[in-house]
């Protein structure tokens, strides 16, 4: 180990120089004030896999499953991607694409909502971010399973085959829109109401089982493994919002199972879980006492949760990187940890939100109504916690800034018309409308998009050991930034002017005078936007190559992923010690310090005179 | 649950900026719960299973119309036998634990054998049952109170073959050491314990749950409210 590191890390013995201690109490030893306690928990045993299979395949370290986990995630987005492009094709010129059936249409509608949603959002917020991450950040080796952690990618790499496959078999993918109503799924008329069903359903059972496996890790390895001094309170907020998400999909998953598995019995076997009686072709078909709002309630009781396991993770990351890159700690640490709580838990009390029209009773309403309101009052909380750290902050303004500055703007703008839908009496009319396309957009998929790209930027040299080209990054940024507005800005005057989504074209409605040139102009910055996010894979390939070297700790942040012995971390992670905290991640500019940084592992006899204002 | 609420949100209220709270997080070991993973990680699928059962709870009383025979599955037949199987299995496996608590481990290999045979005893009785089912012609598409006992039953087999699959490699450790070495298994064995102690106490509620609220309950119910 270097000097420098073991400086940073407090690793070697420290000095038994008598000092003198900042907050008072007379004189004692270094060693008295960096104590800490031996380690009482055994090192983990790691498998170290020897062949190319073993370390790159088939492999149980976390990093590397979690950059597995991000790559097969980008790769569904990507398609995801194609799929809105071939949507924006039609809706804004009716027609361009030879191929395209109104079938077709409804296949890409839906195939496009559950991949970006389940496939890529979720996928790489919790399967990327939180295996790369976690282990890291609360010091430990490795996840405490890495064996059911290394089967849960793989469960989910079949799950993505399962449903891709779904294009190929007769009659081609669901096209029952992403929330899989039936009886509309599964009756003739709709595209895919056999195989694509099927699969579709299979691959989703297939996620869950493999998220269940790397949920657990994700758990156990925070709450369980964290090295010495690493309270939970000391936690930094990434992890508080992977491992809140990771509670919340953990009891909200089993809903989407349980609705996925009723569906195929009914599909296949006959049963009426979701199938009341009901005349197909006039025809009567043999179901009958089933229930479609039953699965309504499944599907949602995953389904709004799902909002907050995308979002959870993005606020705690987008903490993270507003407070390194405005050298500030974040403002109230604790109210920000408690609403990651408060919205986890207000989150399973809301899903009926997306149900208003569905002829359910309307004092249930009023309830759902009421929570949903009730949720923005910890939302707003973390935004001006946000903006107060930013307030008077040593800002840099690089690429990871330009990205957590343009998710604040995106998630207010989303989540001000969040609070127009939570009322019943402004969602009915507005349902099924693109008022509501444009509001989760921003809210579930532009603003964590934004959360991702800056997280990219930002922990790229931990990775990679090389910085983005910067340029490029801001190309990436603006066309993003400015791109997703001209595309979601318009959304919401169709939705007010009553522009019906899911609709494969408007033939001779009144919508055609007034919203034609608007789809025009939506799906031409629709094209720019996707294709400004090959800029970030051509700046990858470059950096790869030709990059700048980061270094250790290139931003100076506080956190233990950036004091790893080697960049980009080894498996194992800590080298032959494992680090031991003796702080918070947030000391930034602490009055005395020398620096404006000090590390989780600087003991407190190498910063004597530091004091942080007492609250 | 007091401890446990405290532990999960005590901590919240601490200030970990200042010097104080320092003094004493710096002390900390780094775990939470003064558990081993192997019983975490029991308990945390006890509770994703938990929601996974309440749900197939939820839609069987969605879905149960009064005009639905709920009788059948109540008369005298294997389900009983089945769920005595399953008792003796909770008991042999509080034999164990025990034992390895009082550091006896004579009887444990024999033990953790006959648990593994009777929980296969009650997967085949319960499977037989399904064809005993088939073979009166109550299928799965019959009604929703055969569609559900199916559903129920079968994602309660799949919990018990998922710890019969850990058993199998517990098992098969325990088997090659010798008596002396049994006790390092004892974290292992003890998660089994919990995991199967739960399974059962799933299938009771379903069963009391089908003999409560069946066809005649929800008519009492309707005759209320009529």
């Amino acid at each position: 180990m270097s000097d420098e590191y073991e400086n940073k890390t407090g690793y070697q013995a420290q000095s038994s120089e008598t000092i003198s201690s900042g907050s008072g109490g007379g004189s004692r030893t270094a060693s008295d004030i960096d104590y800490v306690r031996p380690a009482e928990v055994t090192d983990q045993d790691l498998y170290h896999g020897h062949s190319f299979i073993t370390k790159w395949v088939f492999c149980q370290d976390a990093k590397v499953i979690g950059v597995q986990y991000f790559l097969l995630a980008t790769f569904t987005g990507v398609i995801g991607l194609i799929l809105s492009w071939l949507m924006r094709l039609q809706l804004g010129f009716p027609g361009a694409a030879g191929f395209m059936t109104a079938e077709h249409y409804y296949q890409f509608v839906t195939m496009h909502g559950m991949i970006m949603v389940v496939y890529f959002l979720t996928a790489l917020f919790l399967g990327g971010f939180g295996n790369y991450l976690i282990p890291l950040m609360v010091g430990a080796r490795d996840m405490v399973f890495p064996y059911l952690n290394m089967v849960s990618f793989w469960s989910f790499f079949v799950a993505v085959g399962v449903l891709l496959a779904s294009f190929f078999v007769p009659g081609g993918p669901t096209g029952a829109g992403w929330t899989l109503y039936p009886p509309q799924t599964i009756l003739e008329g709709t595209p895919g109401s056999g195989w694509g069903i099927l699969l579709m359903c299979i691959s989703l059972i297939l996620f869950v089982a493999g998220f269940t496996m790397g949920g657990l890790n994700y758990l156990i390895t925070v709450l369980q493994a964290r090295t010495r001094g690493m309270t939970l309170m000391r936690m930094p907020l990434t992890v508080w919002g992977i491992f809140t998400a990771t509670v919340l999909a953990m009891l909200a998953f089993p809903a989407l199972l349980v609705g996925a598995l009723m569906m195929t019995l009914d599909n296949v076997l006959g049963t009426s879980f979701f199938m009341p009686t009901i005349i197909q072709a006039g025809e009567i078909l043999e179901y009958s006492g089933g229930s479609p709002i039953l699965f309504q309630h499944l599907f949602w009781f995953f389904g709004h949760p799902e909002v907050y396991i995308v979002a959870l993770p993005a606020f705690g990351i987008v903490s993270d990187l507003i407070s390194v890159h405005s050298r500030k700690n974040i403002f109230g640490y604790r109210m920000m940890v408690w609403a990651i709580v408060g919205i986890g838990g207000l989150s399973f009390f809301v899903w009926a939100h997306h149900m208003y029209v569905s002829g359910m009773n309307p004092w249930f309403g009023f309830f759902f109504a009421t929570t949903t309101l009730i949720i923005a009052i910890p939302t707003a909380m973390k935004v001006y916690n946000w903006i107060i750290t930013l307030w008077r902050g040593n800002i840099r303004l690089n690429v990871v800034m330009l990205w957590c500055l343009g998710f604040i703007v995106t998630f207010v703008n989303g989540g001000i018309t969040g609070i127009f839908l939570g009322n019943v009496s402004v969602d009915v009319p507005l349902s099924d409308t693109y008022f509501v396309v444009a509001h989760f957009h921003m809210v579930m998929g532009i603003a964590p998009l934004m959360v991702i790209m800056g997280a990219v930027y930002h922990w790229f040299p931990l990775v990679a050991g090389r910085f983005l080209n910067e340029t490029l990054g801001k190309w990436h940024f603006w066309l993003t930034f400015l791109g997703a507005y001209s595309i979601y800005f318009p959304m919401h005057y169709l939705g007010f002017i009553g522009v019906p989504r899911r609709y494969f074209e408007m033939y001779d409605s009144p919508y055609m005078t007034s919203a034609v040139g608007m789809n025009e102009f939506i799906s031409m910055a629709a094209f720019i936007v996707g294709a400004a996010q090959f800029i970030l894979i051509f700046n990858i390939i470059k950096t790869l190559k030709t990059g700048k070297p980061a270094g250790s700790n290139p931003w100076k942040a506080n956190s233990l992923e950036w004091l790893t012995p080697s960049v980009p971390p080894e498996h194992g992670n800590w080298g032959d010690k494992l680090p031991v905290v003796h702080r918070w991640p947030y000391d930034f500019n602490v009055p005395g310090a020398k620096e404006d940084f000090i590390t989780q592992t600087t003991p407190p006899s190498d910063v004597v005179g530091t004091e942080v204002e007492k609250t | 649950m007091s401890k446990l609420l405290n532990k999960l949100f005590g901590a919240l209220l601490d200030k970990p900026w200042e010097s104080e709270q320092a003094a004493i997080d710096n002390a900390h070991e780094g775990k939470t719960f003064n558990l081993s993973v192997q019983k975490s990680a029991v308990f945390i699928v006890f509770g994703i299973a938990t929601v996974l059962f309440s749900l197939v709870f939820t839609s069987y009383l969605y879905t149960l119309p009064p005009d639905q025979d709920t009788k059948y599955l109540l008369r005298p037949n294997l389900l009983w036998i089945n769920t005595l199987i399953l008792f003796f299995v909770t008991y042999f496996f509080n034999k164990v634990t025990n034992d390895l608590e009082k550091k006896d481990t004579s009887k444990v290999k024999k033990n953790l054998l006959i648990i593994g045979g009777l929980t296969y005893l009650f997967l085949f009785g319960q499977t037989f049952f399904w064809f005993q089912l088939l073979k009166s012609g109550n299928y799965v598409s019959t009604n929703s109170y055969f569609a559900n006992f199916y559903v129920f039953t079968a994602l309660h087999g799949l919990h018990l073959f998922g710890g019969l699959f850990f058993w199998g490699i517990v098992s098969s450790r325990v088997l090659k050491l010798e008596q002396n070495k049994i006790l390092e298994q004892k974290k292992n064995i003890s998660a089994l314990s919990i995991y199967w102690t739960y399974l059962l106490i799933v299938w009771l509620m379903f069963f009391l749950m089908i003999y409560i609220f069946n066809d005649s309950f929800i008519a009492w119910c309707k005759s209320l409210i009529s």
